[in-house]
């Protein structure tokens, strides 16, 4: 059983290690890419938690979690590319 | 901007009614009807961007089943090699890289398949799918690879795709 | 037997993960630590994934407890490559460079100049 809180907590040290880049990082693209991967590691934490405390909560909450990295990483990397895709949607259709 | 057709509106919403049947997974009557309403509601407004051109291409089974081999057969196996190699390179001290970005010629015409093979390239470790342009009716992808071994071109673009693009060819089109 | 199973598929996520991580820690420039951060998001997410599947199917028996394990395992490898795409083509049209240049740049050939 405790194999898997051992794993959640190696994977919390993960996250945290990345963090390292997100304080760092020379540009915006290094910050959003560590804190896209602690958001990720953060998220099998949550799994394994959940599967060790059998509760079901912990989940949903990592589902959300995932969803919001990746909507947060897309919404960066359009502000970085200076919002072009709006005028690239209109010429086409 | 496509005006919203019909029979796109029902395989959308039969995806995203799939879709909040696994996330709730609980069959009382209740959560039925209200999963039923809102995925109406999300295929009503976002039908016109998630299908482009035939409605039900998604639910051939043949198709399916191609593409399931694809993504649990083939794509693990590159998927596997590709990580194993940048496993080795990032404990080896990360020195021996040797970035660039190619650009590679696609044979792929439907919208679906060059998204899919872009995917699959960004997926793997060491390929990063950048740009798609398209210069006198052939569609170029310019991909940035973490160890250029060739130059730009077709050489560089079977190192690259390898066996997927075949795949893809056979599951859309 | 079992146990060992998911020992060992969780063993290989976390390995995958801790190669990533280094990666994203020493890796010279911005585009080669994005590569290395897709380590952790493909084989860190399905041996992790695929463990905690096993282990809810057939130690705790739970069906919603797997299928909601199996859904973030496929929201996570079908909308990462979507977000890298993303911040790699905005990181190179806001200017990001690595400081070493790159000696095969066909980006820079066609649109910059």
């Amino acid at each position: 059983m405790t194999d898997l809180l051992i794993f959640a907590i190696f994977f919390a040290a993960l996250a945290a290690m990345n963090f390292y880049r997100l304080v760092k990082g020379p540009t915006a693209a290094d910050r959003m890419v560590a804190a896209d991967s602690a958001d990720i590691l953060i998220s099998l934490a949550m799994v394994l938690f959940s599967l060790y405390t059998g509760r079901g909560i912990y989940l949903d909450i990592s589902i959300i979690s995932a969803m919001l990295g990746i909507i947060n990483t897309m919404l960066v990397g359009r502000y970085l590319d200076k919002g072009r895709w709006l005028y690239h949607a209109e010429d086409n259709h | 901007m496509q005006k919203t057709r019909f029979p796109a509106v029902v395989s959308t919403f039969i995806v995203s009614y799939a879709f909040w049947i696994l996330l709730t997974w609980s069959f009382s009557a209740q959560e039925l009807a209200a999963g039923a309403v809102v995925s109406f509601l999300v295929a009503l407004f976002s039908a016109r961007f998630f299908i482009h051109e035939r409605s039900f291409w998604l639910f051939n089974p043949l198709r399916l089943l191609i593409a399931l081999f694809y993504w649990l057969g083939v794509f693990m196996v590159e998927l596997f090699k590709a990580n194993w190699d940048m496993a080795k390179r990032c404990f080896g001290g990360c020195k021996k890289v040797n970035p660039g970005i190619v650009k590679v010629p696609v044979d792929l015409k439907s919208d679906y398949a060059q998204a899919a093979l872009a995917n699959s390239i960004t997926l793997t470790p060491g390929t990063i799918t950048m740009d798609i342009a398209e210069e006198d009716g052939q569609t170029y992808y310019y991909i940035h690879w973490i160890d250029v071994q060739k130059p730009s071109g077709k050489e560089a673009g079977d190192a690259i795709k390898g066996t997927l693009e075949k795949w893809l060819r056979r599951v859309w089109e | 037997m079992l146990r060992i199973i998911i020992d060992v598929l969780i063993v290989v996520g976390a390995f995958f993960a801790l190669a990533g991580t280094i990666g994203v820690m020493k890796m010279p420039d911005t585009f080669s630590r994005m590569q290395a951060s897709t380590c952790i998001t493909t084989m860190g997410v399905i041996g992790v994934c695929l463990g905690a599947l096993l282990y809810a199917i057939f130690i705790m028996g739970s069906p919603s407890t797997a299928v909601k394990v199996g859904v973030i395992a496929a929201l996570v490898l079908t909308t990462n490559p979507v977000g890298a795409h993303a911040i790699a083509k905005g990181a190179y049209q806001a200017g990001i460079r690595p400081e070493k240049r790159m000696e095969t740049d066909d980006y820079r050939r066609d649109f910059d100049e």
